[in-house]
């Protein structure tokens, strides 16, 4: 998968799971400074990737990603 | 009677399930055992039934003592699929979820939030980390709090306080530098884990250097908002602050410092810290100068009971961990 697909998915997921607009969301978007999401977020985001990008993530490495940029890294190492 | 000889009774009386997912580790089968054929808990040893029965056999224990569950019963495993993806709220769906299964400990939490058994008790082997994660993954965290926490409770001679000798404290342990309304779900667990387990009548302080305003400034304002925050998302709960320590257990203090009502001050029998610092540095003095029991951690606010233990636990603490898991959920079945 392109990471333009997955980027597109994941700014999907993050809008959700964060209750944000994905229209305000991009790559460098912050988790802690932008998003300001407790770990209940982080568990909901993580589960939608793993059920729609068959992929397994630690949640201990998700949670460690300061932006979306590098979530998508994580992910597509795991891929 | 000391507080852990009327938890111990407490559990005899309503044996619960606890499945153990480091059935292998030989300090965890045995306190798995000794609770078991002493009547406090149903252990349930979760792993490879062949290499679980032949390290009970080697162990000398009797087999009839446990339940074992064969992680590899694929039947069984389509069975607690089936039921936890049925379960309202759940987020993982099966490829996802038989993925985290290959994972003793996840497949033991499956196992109970698919009513299959009542506590998932892990830490030995697994970091307390792997624990609390994985515990939010599959057990989640309760509706309406922003976090996971800790609390302790101490047993310590000499104190008059409002139950006695005993004072529940947190987070000591989990949380390192909560905002207000992880604050404020440290609070909320507290009461809960208090009411669940001791059958107490929670009366929560939230503690900081300041007394309703005496003093000033960003750290006294986290905890008068969580205080808020908390009293807004469970007006049932008597939660107050922001008090200082003394101003919250002793009646004496409260009333000269105190100059409202308050359902707390003075008497609180839970006390909340402000941040992790605190909590750590205040259990230790509670040890050190108080020569206080200090039983815990005791994690809390996952939808069910989940409880880690220290890595170098003796098996009498592994087993006080244990039975104290097991009265906190007969506790919470109750409510």
């Amino acid at each position: 998968m392109e990471r333009q697909e997955i980027l597109d998915q994941v700014l999907n997921m993050v809008a959700m799971a964060y209750k944000k607009d994905v229209a305000d969301l991009s790559e460098s978007t912050s988790f802690k400074t932008d998003l300001g999401g407790a770990s209940v977020q982080m568990v909901a985001l993580v589960s939608e990737i793993e059920n729609e990008l068959d992929v397994a993530l630690m949640l201990a490495d998700a949670s460690g990603c300061e932006t979306i940029a590098d979530l998508i890294d994580l992910i597509e190492e795991e891929m | 009677m000391s507080v852990i000889d009327k938890i111990f009774e407490k559990a005899k009386k309503d044996p619960q399930r606890v499945a153990f997912p480091e059935a292998l580790n030989e300090k965890m089968m045995q306190a798995a055992y000794e609770a078991g054929t002493e009547g406090y808990i149903i252990p349930i040893l979760v792993g490879d039934a062949e290499e679980i029965k032949a390290a009970i056999k080697e162990r000398g224990y009797k087999e009839e003592a446990f339940k074992i569950v064969d992680v590899n019963d694929e039947d069984y495993k389509a069975v607690l699929v089936e039921k936890y993806t049925s379960l309202p709220d759940t987020r993982l769906k099966e490829k996802a979820l038989r993925r985290r299964m290959e994972d003793k400990l996840q497949f033991a939490m499956v196992m109970q939030a698919a009513d299959e058994a009542d506590v998932t008790f892990a830490g030995i082997d697994y970091t307390t980390g792997d624990v609390l994660l994985a515990g939010q993954m599959i057990i989640g965290i309760k509706p309406g709090l922003a976090t996971i926490s800790s609390i302790g409770l101490c047993d310590i001679p000499g104190y008059e306080g409002s139950e006695g000798s005993l004072l529940a404290i947190g987070d000591s342990a989990v949380c390192t530098n909560p905002n207000p309304e992880q604050l404020a779900s440290i609070a909320i667990s507290a009461c809960d884990t208090v009411k669940s387990l001791l059958d107490w009548e929670p009366r929560c302080a939230c503690v900081s250097y300041s007394t309703l305003g005496s003093g000033q400034g960003e750290l006294i304002d986290k905890v008068t908002e969580a205080v808020k925050i908390a009293n807004e998302l469970r007006p049932d709960l008597a939660i107050d602050g922001e008090f200082q320590l003394d101003a919250a257990i002793n009646p004496a203090v409260a009333q000269k410092k105190v100059n409202r009502e308050s359902k707390v001050a003075g008497k609180a029998n839970v006390v909340i810290w402000p941040d992790l610092n605190v909590g750590n540095v205040a259990v230790k003095l509670i040890q050190q100068f108080g020569k206080a029991d200090a039983y815990g951690p005791m994690l809390q606010g996952f939808n069910k009971v989940v409880c880690d233990c220290s890595r170098s636990a003796p098996v009498s603490e592994i087993k006080g961990n244990i039975v104290i898991s097991a009265v906190r959920a007969a506790g919470e079945k109750r409510k």
